[in-house]
C-alpha cells in the first residue's frame, strides 16, 4: 500500500472516529509493544467492495476500543453496554471508514460496497498480523486499531 | 403537529443514534418505526402512516436505492419523503438518488446537527400545506418541526 493511500485511509477513518465516537486516531511513533500485541478478546470486522474497483479491509478492534466507542456511539453508560452493540458498532464503524475512503477512490460511484461482517474473536493475537501487505495501525486512547486493507 | 418517523438500517445502533439525533432536532415525533432493510421498511408502509423515512443506502436483502425505487412506483408511498443517510455520498449516486425523487441526502460521518437541517428543510416543504390548513393549533406552538 503506498504513502499516498495511507495518508488517505488515515483521514477518512479519523474523520469517522472524531464525528461519531469523539475518538481521535493517530499514527504511532513506536512499533507495537509486547502488551499491544498479547493474545486478548478482539473484534474482526471484515468489509469489501467490487465495481468500479475492487478491495477488501479487516478491521481489527480490542475488546476496550470496541466498547469505548460503543459508549461514546449510543451515549451511554459503559456497564449497561451489551456485546451485540459493540459487534453492531464495529461493522458500522469499518461501514462508514470504507464507504468514506471510496467516495474518494471512486468519486464516480461505480464500486458497490458489501455488508459489513464482524466476528468476535475470543483470543487473538495481532502479532499475526505483522508484517501483512497493506497493515495500518492506529492508536487510540484505548489501545491500537489493527487494519489489513487491499484496493486495486 | 408530531411526525411518525421511519428508521431504516441494518445496523442496530446506528437506528439508534439516528432516532436520537432526530429526538435533540426539534421536530416534534409521534412514534419513531425501525426496519432493517428495505423490506421491512416497505412492511411498515404497507401498514402504517409514515410522514418521512430516513433510510441508509447500503443494506441486506433490500437496499436504499431499490426501496426509493419501490416508493417511487406507488401513488401513495412516492407522496412520504425519503432522506438517505449514508456513507455512499458521490456525486453519481445522489443524482441517481435525486431522479427517483430523494428528498434530502446526509453523508455518514454525520453531526447531528446535519439531520436536523436536512429534517426540519423536508419536512417544510413537504407538510408546509398541512400547517396552513390548522392555523389556530400551529400558531400556538413554539416549533412544530
Amino acid at each position: 500500500m503506498d504513502e499516498e493511500l495511507q495518508l488517505l485511509i488515515f483521514e477518512t477513518f479519523s474523520e469517522v472516529f472524531e464525528t461519531m465516537f469523539f475518538t481521535v486516531l493517530e499514527l504511532p511513533e513506536e512499533a507495537p509493544g509486547k502488551e499491544e500485541l498479547a493474545c486478548g478478546r478482539f473484534i474482526e470486522a471484515a468489509i469489501s467492495y467490487s465495481g468500479g474497483c475492487n478491495g477488501s479491509f479487516l478491521f481489527y478492534f480490542p475488546w476496550e476500543l470496541g466498547r469505548n466507542i460503543t459508549v461514546n456511539f449510543l451515549g451511554i453508560e459503559e456497564d449497561v453496554v451489551q456485546d451485540r452493540q459493540v459487534l453492531d458498532t464495529a461493522a458500522e464503524t469499518a461501514n462508514m471508514a470504507i464507504g468514506s475512503l471510496l467516495g474518494h477512490l471512486d468519486p464516480e460511484g461505480k464500486a458497490s460496497l458489501g455488508i459489513p461482517q464482524p466476528r468476535l474473536l475470543a483470543d487473538f493475537s495481532p502479532e499475526t498480523l505483522l508484517g501483512a501487505s497493506g497493515l495500518c495501525i492506529f492508536s487510540t486512547d484505548f489501545g491500537l486499531l489493527w487494519v489489513v486493507g487491499t484496493h486495486g | 403537529m408530531s411526525f411518525n418517523i421511519l428508521v431504516a438500517d441494518d445496523s442496530e445502533t446506528m437506528r439508534a443514534v439516528i432516532k436520537k439525533s432526530v429526538s435533540m432536532s426539534g421536530v416534534s415525533v409521534g412514534e419513531f418505526y425501525e426496519a432493517a432493510n428495505g423490506r421491512e421498511a416497505l412492511a411498515v408502509l404497507a401498514k402504517t402512516w409514515i410522514d418521512v423515512i430516513l433510510s441508509d443506502i447500503n443494506m441486506p436483502e433490500m437496499d436504499g436505492m431499490e426501496l426509493l425505487e419501490k416508493i417511487s412506483e406507488d401513488d401513495e408511498f412516492r407522496k412520504i419523503p425519503l432522506i438517505f443517510i449514508s456513507t455512499e455520498a458521490s456525486e453519481a449516486r445522489q443524482e441517481e438518488a435525486r431522479k427517483l425523487g430523494v428528498a434530502g441526502y446526509v453523508k455518514k460521518p454525520f453531526h447531528p446537527e446535519a439531520i436536523k437541517a436536512v429534517l426540519h428543510e423536508v419536512l417544510g416543504k413537504a407538510y408546509a400545506h398541512r400547517l396552513e390548513e390548522k392555523p389556530t393549533e400551529a400558531a400556538g406552538e413554539e416549533i412544530d418541526f
